[in-house]
């Protein structure tokens, strides 16, 4: 993950002309207004070039003293190009508003759905603040750069060769004389614009660690003040503060030198002009209002090769955003339907118009549930289950208990299929569930995970979250069912109250009661317990206890247990450790054998 | 410690003269560039035209002779084109020292504020942050911080460079032609009014478009955190759904965005070229009836396109000012917050002593009703005292006031033979480890978070603290082993991981107290009792508190205090409390077998 963070704060050397290439397929649906575009840059460029041309032959008509008549037409003209200027403005900056936000809406969607499909396994491998920032900053700096790309390519490029070309046309050797210092400007400003482009992602880059510190600092106040801390923080802090300020002083002398710099290198232009065309305007070569036309075009000179530098350091800025936006693009789930599980999806829609969303057309009632052989591992060569068996029906309630890592929680993402066995395979009425879909079994599954998640927003949508289209009716029997009706009734604003963000406004033990009650409405064939009710006081345990007796009521349900005293009436224990069942039998069966069972449940209470 | 309140003016402090060397240099530089159009106007008017001026401008009456006369000028047009050249550079030059000397001085100030708010934030008490957000506060420590850099190195400036540009030229100009100046002049109150009413209204516009986001960023959030629950529910696509409202109300306010700025741009182009339309239409009116040359008339046109583009910023920058305010008053709220002292009030010279005693303790949080009524109890050094109870009963908060986190209303707590108010919060916090549910890791590695409170702990010492936390064998099974990174960048210890670690931690600083706040909930009961175990085993016998839920964690301690509530409802050993009717035994029969069958029988 290092190598990831580090990449983002270093700039490429090379521009990736493959990969722009597939960023700028993304503005297809948008083709028209990215050729607006290019037209109304180029059209700027022709407007930039008139100007001066323009105040030249008013200067020119009046030294002739050819009368008010023509130079009234000259200005005339020049009020024309003032206001087709404006228009032009106005479209490129709709046009550039349609492309961004459309590009960006469009990349939005299709890195949400991808991520909707995506397995854990990727998931576990990477921080949320990553994924969330290639969603947002990241899309909308690839979306952002695009229309101005387009524009400024056409407008810079037109707009130097508009200017050398009105030069050459006035006065050839003037021009060549002034054109001298393009070299330089160009030299210059590219130079400069890569140095700004690296110190200002240095800041960036310092600005987020400061943040990442203030707000560690935060929340780690306990912990500072309780091992006195702070003047160790405050002279850890001042070294990041301290390389804020150094960077940040570094880009402002940047630009504080780059521009007066492009500036003078102009007027060195411009006095070239007055000398070099001075000496022609007074043996006649040239007139004094094209003298001043010289003069402006040389001032003007830096500013498309400004912008054209700006655009291609921008494209270098964002190639890292543009990588990871496409490589998310580009990340086939590792968990999904196979191609003939989509067919027989598609065909049973078909069929049978009836059938619940995503039924591939077998058995709906689940009987049996086995694991044969069953082999996983998260990371190659370190196998967390081994030849795992186990056998399920219908109706059955399983309990694994054993010790942290040994790989109980593993078996309960296998049977959701959150993972996939490396080896052997789990069955459902004696067919390997990668040949059923994903959708239904997964509909089929009520699962109350270990901290139990809810989303922001009332208790009654997070219950209804349980099934689709459920009415309140239905929510308020789930609630019942679970005993938590009684607590949310006692809220003061009963199913309506908020629950915040994550569900932090309530308690853990209600929390739990919520979700178990989403479970329940879900009404699933098999129900899947990662129990921890370790942060709940025993009373509330208790409660939930009821809730989940509640749930397990004729279904195939797996529970894995931290607390014994939840697991004594499973119809079958099994004690799993390294990835085997060492034992495994009824609660009474177990406490007989005075094994390993027998072990764990008397030591909770053991005297030294 | 600095003073309680700031202001503006005291933030200058010490960057005062640098500041001033800018603003000199500003004006050095825009007299400079100001004089650079001048220099053609002059040659024009009294070299290059053909039938001279008839009524030469002052400048021209005094630059001409200045470079060597008319005559000489004429034959050496070298000299002005020199001269154009090396006052453009001399003034980049200054421009330079202004934007060397504001970024000085404005990064300096910040570095002080930044370096300030973060010592202040460490001082503050903990019922400050109880009361605010962490988010909220980041913000102002971040975001708030930056927004009055970018003022003070940019916009400050700019406001200064903006003024000058536009009334450098105006003596100038009216030396020139007095009508011209005016015809130069006329719309920049209108664009000045309506640049300013344009970012009013794309202030407001641009809040409902962070709001946007801000919804939109906080669905793919809940739907990253909460991706096992829409799996198992199989809800994808109504999450997909969900999201698509909130992208496309974030695309449509984006382009209604877009659409303000492209009203704005063009009108304001609109605005200022039309400006430099009427300097044109009055010049050619003027030369046409003679009453001005074309040199000036250069000067002019140059000098408008000088100004009259940071005119139009000026909206900008004041809207900008008006953030800064507010930015700024947000930080001054976090200063002007007391800080809770650190210092000594008693000096005692022998160590705090390591027997507690409460009596008579009542506490509550502001103003709301007391979280501890009347708590009296004392143990002995050495001594380990549970306390059991359920949720908000108040266990939490005697560890709280026994660390000096929040003080006392009333009553008497003594550490040792000192009245804890006596005791700095320094020496107490330094000789009382304290172990809690969520425990919190820094972004260091595993070695560096368990010395953080005693550096100089030798690497025997360290491992013996993992051990008897029953974490140095997991530390060992990760790559890195004490190298591992802790947190986004490395690995997520799971909660029973990060409470050993902590313990481990805390049993490092060889503390004379220890307390541990259900700081065993997510570790497995086996684990639990083998770290009981080795902590009873410990050579050192500090004096101990525990607070737990499960009766096994707390049944071997010397006393156990039950509470509900917020009062001390039964005390004594788990045999006493066991055989009478209680609140203790109701916990010990749902709890454990025999307790299940004592109770049954």
């Amino acid at each position: 993950m290092d190598d990831l963070t580090v990449k983002e704060h270093e700039l490429p050397q090379r521009i990736d002309a493959r990969l722009w290439r597939r960023i700028f397929g993304h503005a297809r649906p948008y083709r028209g207004s990215m050729i607006g575009l290019a037209v109304s840059g180029i059209g700027m460029a022709g407007m930039d070039t008139l100007m001066p041309l323009i105040t030249g032959l008013v200067i020119d008509s009046i030294v002739d003293r050819r009368g008010g008549e023509e130079v009234m037409l000259w200005w005339l003209l020049y009020l024309v190009v003032i206001v087709a200027t404006c228009i032009i403005v106005w479209c490129f900056i709709m046009l550039a508003g349609r492309v961004s936000t459309g590009v960006a809406y469009d990349l939005r969607t299709r890195s949400f759905g991808r991520l909707q499909e995506l397995s854990f396994s990727w998931f576990d491998t990477r921080p949320q603040g990553w994924i969330l920032s290639r969603l947002t900053s990241d899309c909308m700096k690839v979306s952002s750069l695009m229309p101005w790309f387009m524009l400024d390519l056409f407008w810079g490029t037109s707009f130097i060769g508009g200017i050398m070309l009105a030069m050459f046309l006035l006065n050839w050797k003037l021009a060549l004389a002034v054109l001298c210092i393009v070299p330089l400007l160009a030299g210059t400003t590219f130079y400069f614009q890569h140095k700004i482009l690296r110190s200002s992602r240095m800041m960036r880059r310092t600005n987020s660690l400061i943040t990442a510190n203030f707000s560690e600092s935060i929340s780690g106040i306990r912990t500072t003040k309780t091992l006195v801390r702070e003047a160790e923080n405050l002279e850890e802090f001042q070294e990041l503060s301290r390389d804020m300020h150094d960077w940040s002083l570094r880009n402002s002398l940047q630009s504080a030198v780059y521009l007066p710099m492009v500036l003078s290198i102009g007027s060195i232009g411009v006095g070239v002009a007055l000398w070099r065309g001075g000496i022609d305007v007074q043996v006649g070569g040239l007139t004094l209002g094209m003298l001043i036309a010289f003069m402006q075009y040389a001032v003007n000179f830096f500013m498309p090769i400004q912008e054209l530098a700006r655009r291609f350091t921008d494209l270098q800025a964002a190639q890292a955003a543009a990588e990871r936006v496409q490589d998310l693009l580009d990340t086939e789930p590792a968990i999904r339907d196979s191609a003939e599980v989509q067919e027989l999806v598609r065909l049973a829609a078909i069929n049978e118009p009836g059938a619940p969303e995503g039924w591939d057309g077998g058995d709906r009632r689940i009987e049996r549930v086995e694991f044969r052989g069953v082999g996983f591992s998260y990371v190659e060569g370190e196998p967390v289950l081994e030849g795992f068996d186990l056998d399920i029906r219908s109706g059955q309630s399983i309990a694994l208990v054993g010790a942290t890592g040994g790989g109980k929680s593993t078996i309960a993402n296998i049977l959701c299929r959150f993972y996939e066995p490396t080896s052997g395979g789990v069955y459902i009425n004696g067919v390997e569930y990668r040949r059923r879909s994903l959708h239904w079994l997964r509909s089929n599954l009520g699962v109350v995970l270990q901290v139990p998640h809810l989303f922001a927003g009332t208790i009654r949508q997070n219950i209804a979250y349980g099934r689709k289209g459920a009415g309140s009716t239905a929510v308020e029997d789930a609630a019942r069912q679970v005993d938590a009706h009684e607590f949310i009734m006692g809220l003061e604003r009963g199913y309506d109250t908020e629950v915040g963000e994550g569900g932090s406004l309530l308690s853990t033990g209600q929390r739990q009661l919520v979700s178990l009650a989403r479970a329940v409405l879900a009404d699933p064939q098999i129900f899947v317990m990662d129990e921890a009710t370790s942060s709940v006081d025993t009373e509330t345990e208790q409660q939930i206890q009821r809730g989940i007796e509640a749930v397990l009521e004729g279904r195939i349900s797996v529970i894995i247990a931290h607390r014994l005293s939840t697991v004594r009436h499973a119809d079958r224990i099994l004690v799993v450790d390294r990835g085997q069942i060492i034992e495994s039998g009824t609660h009474e069966e177990l406490l007989e054998a005075q094994g390993r069972y027998f072990q764990l449940y008397t030591r909770q209470f053991a005297t030294p | 410690m600095p003073k309680d309140t700031i202001t503006f003016w005291s933030l200058t402090r010490g960057f005062r003269r640098r500041y001033a060397a800018a603003l000199a240099a500003l004006l050095v530089s825009s007299v400079l560039l100001y004089l650079v159009p001048l220099i053609p106007q002059v040659v024009i008017d009294g070299v290059l035209d053909p039938d001279q001026a008839a009524r030469p401008s002052v400048f021209v009456r005094l630059l001409v002779p200045a470079m060597g006369g008319a005559e000489y000028l004429a034959g050496a047009l070298w000299v002005p084109g020199l001269v154009v050249a090396s006052l453009s550079i001399l003034a980049g030059a200054f421009t330079y020292l202004r934007g060397r000397w504001s970024a000085q001085a404005s990064e300096g100030m910040v570095l002080q504020l930044r370096d300030r708010v973060y010592d202040r934030l460490q001082h503050l008490p903990c019922d400050y942050f109880d009361g605010h957000e962490t988010g909220d506060l980041v913000q102002r420590c971040t975001s708030d911080v930056d927004t009055i850099r970018m003022f003070l190195a940019n916009q400050m400036v700019e406001v200064g460079r903006a003024c000058l540009l536009l009334l450098l030229p105006v003596p100038l100009m009216l030396l020139i032609d007095p009508w011209m100046t005016l015809a130069a002049v006329v719309t920049i109150p209108f664009i000045t009014a309506f640049s300013l009413l344009f970012f009013k209204k794309v202030r407001s516009l641009f809040r409902l478009k962070d709001e946007a986001e801000g919804r939109m960023t906080s669905a793919i959030q809940e739907n990253l955190s909460g991706v096992r629950v829409v799996r198992a529910f199989a809800r994808q696509e109504y999450e997909v759904e969900q999201f698509d409202v909130r992208n496309t109300t974030h695309r449509d306010l984006d382009y209604q965005l877009y659409s303000l700025m492209a009203r704005f741009w063009s009108i304001s182009d609109l605005m200022c070229m039309l400006q430099k339309a009427i300097v044109v239409g009055v010049g050619i009116i003027l030369l046409v009836n003679g009453g001005l040359e074309i040199g000036s008339f250069y000067f002019f046109i140059t000098a408008v396109t000088m100004f009259i583009w940071p005119v139009r910023q000026m909206g900008r920058i004041l809207s900008d000012l008006g953030r800064a305010t507010v930015a700024f008053d947000r930080i001054r709220e976090i200063l002007a917050v007391p800080v809770e002292s650190m210092s000594d009030p008693i000096r005692h010279a022998e160590p705090v002593g390591s027997g507690i005693v409460f009596e008579g303790v009542t506490f509550s949080h502001r103003a709301s009703s007391p979280v501890l009524h009347d708590v009296g109890f004392s143990v002995e050094p050495g001594e380990t005292l549970a306390i059991v109870g359920p949720s908000g009963c108040g266990k939490s908060t005697i560890v709280n006031l026994l660390l000096r986190l929040y003080d006392y209303d009333t009553g008497s707590i003594r550490l040792g033979d000192d009245e804890l108010r006596d005791l700095g919060r320094k020496r107490i916090r330094a000789r009382v480890a304290v172990v809690l549910q969520e425990p919190f890791l820094f972004s260091k590695t595993l070695r560096e978070n368990i010395l953080l409170a005693s550096p100089s702990a030798a690497e025997h010492e360290m491992h013996e603290a993992t051990a008897a936390a029953e974490i140095h064998d997991s530390i060992l099974s990760f790559e890195h082993g004490y190298e591992t990174a802790v947190g986004e960048r490395g690995v997520t210890l799971s909660g029973g991981q990060r409470q050993r670690v902590a313990l481990a931690r805390a049993l490092l600083q060889v503390p004379d107290i220890l307390v541990l706040d259900d700081a065993l909930s997510a570790v497995d009961t086996e684990t639990e009792s083998l770290i009981l175990e080795a902590l009873r085993r410990r050579h050192h016998r500090q004096t101990t508190i525990v607070i737990a839920h499960r009766i096994a964690t707390l049944m071997h301690a010397d006393r156990i205090l039950v509470m509900d509530g917020g009062r001390i409802v039964q005390h004594g050993t788990h045999d006493e409390l066991v055989a009478v009717e209680g609140l203790y035994r109701r916990l010990w029969a749902i709890q454990s077998p025999a307790g299940k069958e004592a109770s049954d029988g």
